[in-house]
């Protein structure tokens, strides 16, 4: 690994602590714990295209413990986990698929990272009327996967074709 | 090619919208059909006793095991306590219930009725 | 694509980022919760209110619940708990020695004495030797119904003698309760539950909770409103319990509590007249004036001694006396199901 690779990536990591950090200051909730808007789902995509998948699973992870640690507690590191898992897996197909430009790529991943997160929280709180919050959290997860993966593609534009 | 998944991008998006709207549909359907019916649920202490659709007219003798006992009547799509071994009588004294989360109590022998699925009440609370 | 372009992308995509926080953000709406309790006040206790999550309402829903039961104890004067001396002990005491007693007992007597001089002792804590032998005839009664009897004047007389409130003396330098007279007794009946949920009800302000409602066996107190600054609504229960209507009126509150004294809940049947609980302190007897009297204004404590002394009034003079008072309304309900109300009732009233 180049130092070159290591600051970016060191970088990248600090960008998707401060999105979660972000995130954590301004609560958009939707009732159920760890249902975000995903911002740092926008380093995960432009990582995913700029680097390979194994630099962006492993900066998902770090992220995710260090999040946890620092604002959370274990049950939200949970929860982020099988949202982030879910979405990860999720975006790694569909960019393999070549089906869909970034923009497909970030919705999807913003929509399983919802879905992973209210499967694990029905399991958790043992509520299945949590299923009700689905379809506003696919809407959710579609809109702001529309405005990071725009985001993600001016980015990996820039930073690939630098 | 770069077309081509732009094409992909806004079915996926317009799809996704589309399962999310016919989803929510059809739980608000499954709710309606599952919910609509208005239940008296019988406690004893925090034992479920029995679950009784107003729709249904009965008379139950609700008897406990020390041989007291509260007669539910379910009758016009209410819940009545129209008899009791309690020597307050006040469940007996109360109303018929129909609407969501309205109970009628019979400390004494522990009896709760409790409206489940029922029409929403329109007061937050009563004084008695 | 030029610069202004990408830029203007840019600024729309964090304007519809913003946009969609706030919509998040004010569609976080809290939800309703109902926890009921029956280990309090011989009564049921439903605690009614709007938080973000279900496990953190019960969690405070619960610190309102132990609480209540706390006062339950102190004020309960049939029963012994284990390590708190309550009014059960002071009654035991009376004529022997002062009982060293809790902050939350002097001040409720203290209150009780307040409300006494308030209604004119319509509303006396001191009269339960009183209150005592209705009580015993009135079990007896029910659980015998045919040999249902009447409590001799001449006991209710004598008993009557030993209800001076002055008898009552409180030593708040040394935190002790003394009744003077050993034939005489506490009996908070008309005013426990009140106050222990005026008290709760302050706690819960304490605590944050800035939106329930509570309702101790009739005794409905608000703490602030409903989200949205909608209001409470509260139905005031028809005294014929044998009628479909279950309410007649329904009111409006905000940080205020309603309580209603009635005959048609708490009674017994001698010789097929019905004898409720209410008992006036000037007859001895069960008032009748009224089916019930319901109270509105902001402190429990007071609505609860308030409705108790109107309904032990008759009707013009508790009008009068109602009128008298800032920030109390009535509502009265007479047996043949007409209704009154005093002057500012009807403010509070949803057509």
């Amino acid at each position: 690994m180049s130092t070159k690779k290591i600051a970016y990536l060191g970088l990248l990591l600090a960008l998707a602590f401060v999105f979660s950090y972000v995130e954590n200051l301004i609560p958009v909730s939707l009732g159920i714990p760890g249902a975000k808007l995903g911002l740092a789902n926008l380093v995960v995509v432009v990582t995913l295209y700029t680097l390979t998948e194994k630099d962006a699973f492993f900066l998902s992870v770090i992220r995710i413990v260090l999040v946890g640690f620092t604002f959370g507690t274990m049950a939200s590191m949970i929860y982020s986990f099988a949202g982030a898992g879910l979405s990860f897996l999720v975006m790694v197909v569909a960019k393999k698929t070549r089906l869909f430009s970034v923009t497909g790529v970030s919705v999807l991943g913003g929509v399983f990272h919802n879905v992973g997160q209210i499967f694990v929280a029905m399991w958790a709180l043992e509520t299945e009327s949590l299923i009700y919050y689905l379809p506003v959290l696919v809407v959710a997860g579609s809109i702001s996967g529309v405005v990071i993966g725009i985001l993600g593609a001016e980015i990996t534009k820039r930073l690939m074709g630098r | 090619m770069e077309r081509k998944t732009k094409k992909n991008d806004i079915l996926l998006i317009v799809g996704l919208l589309v399962m999310a709207l016919l989803f929510s549909m059809g739980l608000a359907l499954y709710r309606q059909i599952n919910t609509r019916q208005p239940v008296a649920v019988v406690r004893i202490g925090e034992a479920e006793y029995g679950r009784f659709p107003l729709n249904v007219e009965i008379t139950e003798t609700i008897e406990l095991s020390n041989g007291a006992y509260n007669i539910l009547k379910i009758e016009n799509g209410k819940a009545d306590i129209t008899e009791a071994s309690c020597p307050d009588g006040i469940c007996v004294r109360h109303w018929a219930i129909s609407k969501q989360n309205e109970t009628i109590v019979c400390l004494p022998n522990q009896v709760v009725v409790e409206i489940e699925n029922g029409e929403e009440s329109d007061v937050d609370s009563m004084t008695n | 694509m030029n610069r202004i372009k990408k830029a203007s992308v840019l600024a729309a995509a964090l304007l519809l980022l913003c946009g969609l926080a706030v919509y998040f953000q004010s569609s976080r709406q809290p939800m309703r919760y109902t926890v009921t309790f029956f280990d309090m006040f011989d009564t049921r206790t439903e605690i009614v209110g709007y938080a973000s999550n279900e496990e953190e309402f019960i969690r405070q829903a619960e610190l309102l619940a132990d609480k209540l039961l706390y006062y339950h104890r102190l004020y309960d004067i049939y029963n012994d708990y284990e390590g708190i001396s309550n009014l059960k002990t002071i009654n035991e005491k009376a004529g022997i020695e002062p009982v060293k007693v809790e902050r939350e007992i002097i001040e409720l007597l203290k209150f009780g004495k307040e409300m006494y001089e308030v209604t004119d002792g319509q509303m006396n804590i001191a009269m339960g030797s009183v209150l005592r032998i209705w009580h015993d005839y009135r079990e007896a009664g029910r659980n015998n119904p045919s040999a249902a009897l009447l409590p001799p004047m001449e006991s209710l007389e004598q008993a009557a003698g030993h209800t001076d409130i002055r008898q009552v003396i409180i030593d708040e330098e040394n935190e002790t309760v003394y009744l003077a007279d050993a034939e005489m007794s506490l009996d908070v009946g008309s005013i426990g539950k009140g106050y222990a949920v005026q008290q709760v009800a302050e706690y819960a302000r304490e605590i944050g909770m800035d939106s329930v409602l509570f309702s101790v066996g009739g005794n409905v107190c608000a703490v602030g409103s409903k989200p949205e600054k909608d209001l409470w609504r509260v139905g005031i229960q028809n005294p014929d319990t044998e009628s479909n209507e279950t309410y007649l009126r329904k009111v409006e509150i905000a940080d205020a509590c309603v309580v209603t004294s009635g005959n048609y809940q708490r009674y017994y049947t001698v010789n097929g007249v019905r004898y409720s609980h209410i008992i006036d302190p000037d007859t001895l007897m069960p008032a009748e004036y009224a089916a019930s009297v319901s109270v509105v204004t902001r402190d429990s404590g007071v609505a609860d001694a308030l409705s108790t002394a109107v309904y032990n009034m008759p009707y013009e003079q508790g009008r009068a006396w109602v009128a008298s008072m800032d920030g109390v309304e009535a509502m009265w309900i007479f047996g043949d199901g007409s209704i009154r109300y005093s002057d500012g009732f009807e403010d509070y009233m949803v057509q």
